[in-house]
């Protein structure tokens, strides 16, 4: 895998092997694009039905277009200003303390019809430097339940994985990952 | 922190991202691309019915099944003439805001 640099570095963005562009270009060409947009909510129709209320298929695909739009800009307008640790949150709602190169997510918090599906999933590699590793259209309670969630958590690990392995981490986090991992 | 973020950059990757380029496309076209977002799904829904393939109404449309791809993808700019051969393939009446006295 390899890294682009969206905000000077600030912001980051993985492109995986035998990807042309990051997954943040990946993410928003799908949530824009109507042929992938109905085959996943075709594929999970139950989910959009009994978690949002929504039989319509084509009002599932305006919403995530609107949201995306949302969420989109939110990402152009990231600049050097920007505090990151405003825009992310922890993946898990009840973590309580920091750990090192944490898993984190972004989503829009407007609520134009209902509560927003879109997440933006990221490591935090120091405070205001955050590592974009995907993202999904999340319909369900956990991660866990569903294997489009359930790749973005095994996306996270693996891109923690190769800045461990790389390294690529403070001396400071380093010694606080060898603690935690005794 | 200045030594993990010139760590990161060695692993930079070899082209630049197309990213920001699109998303600004997206937003300066914002407009006509709803519209065809919204042609998209009327298309979709009426192949869907009638059990048309892509290869079907691109035969019909006389144009390649790539272009017909695009189309259903609701990002483009679709011409008049385009949208005519639209509606006259599946039936759909998508300009019937605009009538043409003979």
């Amino acid at each position: 895998m390899t890294f682009d640099e969206i905000i000077n570095g600030h912001l980051w963005a993985v492109r995986y092997e035998g990807e042309q562009d990051n997954v943040l270009y990946n993410l928003f060409d799908h949530w824009n694009d109507v042929v992938w947009l109905r085959s996943f909510f075709k594929q999970n129709k139950k989910d959009v039905v009994s978690y949002f209320k929504i039989e319509d298929i084509n009002q599932a695909i305006k919403d995530t277009i609107d949201d995306g739009e949302h969420l989109e800009r939110l990402m152009m307008d990231v600049s050097l200003m920007t505090n990151l640790d405003t825009l992310f949150r922890p993946l898990d709602n009840s973590r309580m303390s920091e750990s090192v190169l944490s898993k984190e997510k972004a989503r829009p918090h407007y609520i134009l019809r209902h509560v927003s599906w879109l997440r933006i999933y990221a490591i935090k590699l120091a405070s205001d430097v955050y590592i974009i590793t995907g993202g999904a259209i999340k319909l369900t309670a956990t991660m866990q339940e569903r294997e489009h969630t359930r790749r973005e958590l095994v996306n996270m690990e693996k891109v923690r994985s190769f800045l461990l392995n790389e390294r690529i981490i403070d001396e400071d986090g380093f010694l606080d990952f060898i603690n935690e991992i005794r | 922190m200045k030594n993990t973020i010139e760590k990161l950059r060695e692993h930079a990757s070899a082209t630049s991202s197309q990213w920001r380029e699109e998303a600004e496309s997206r937003a300066a076209n914002r407009s006509w691309l709803r519209y065809s977002q919204n042609i998209a799904m009327l298309m979709l829904d009426k192949m869907e019915q009638t059990g048309m393939t892509q290869k079907q109404l691109a035969e019909k449309m006389k144009c390649s099944q790539q272009y017909v791809s695009k189309i259903l993808k609701g990002k483009e700019n679709l011409s008049l003439e385009t949208l005519s051969k639209i509606e006259e393939a599946l039936d759909l009446h998508l300009l019937s805001a605009v009538t043409v006295s003979a």
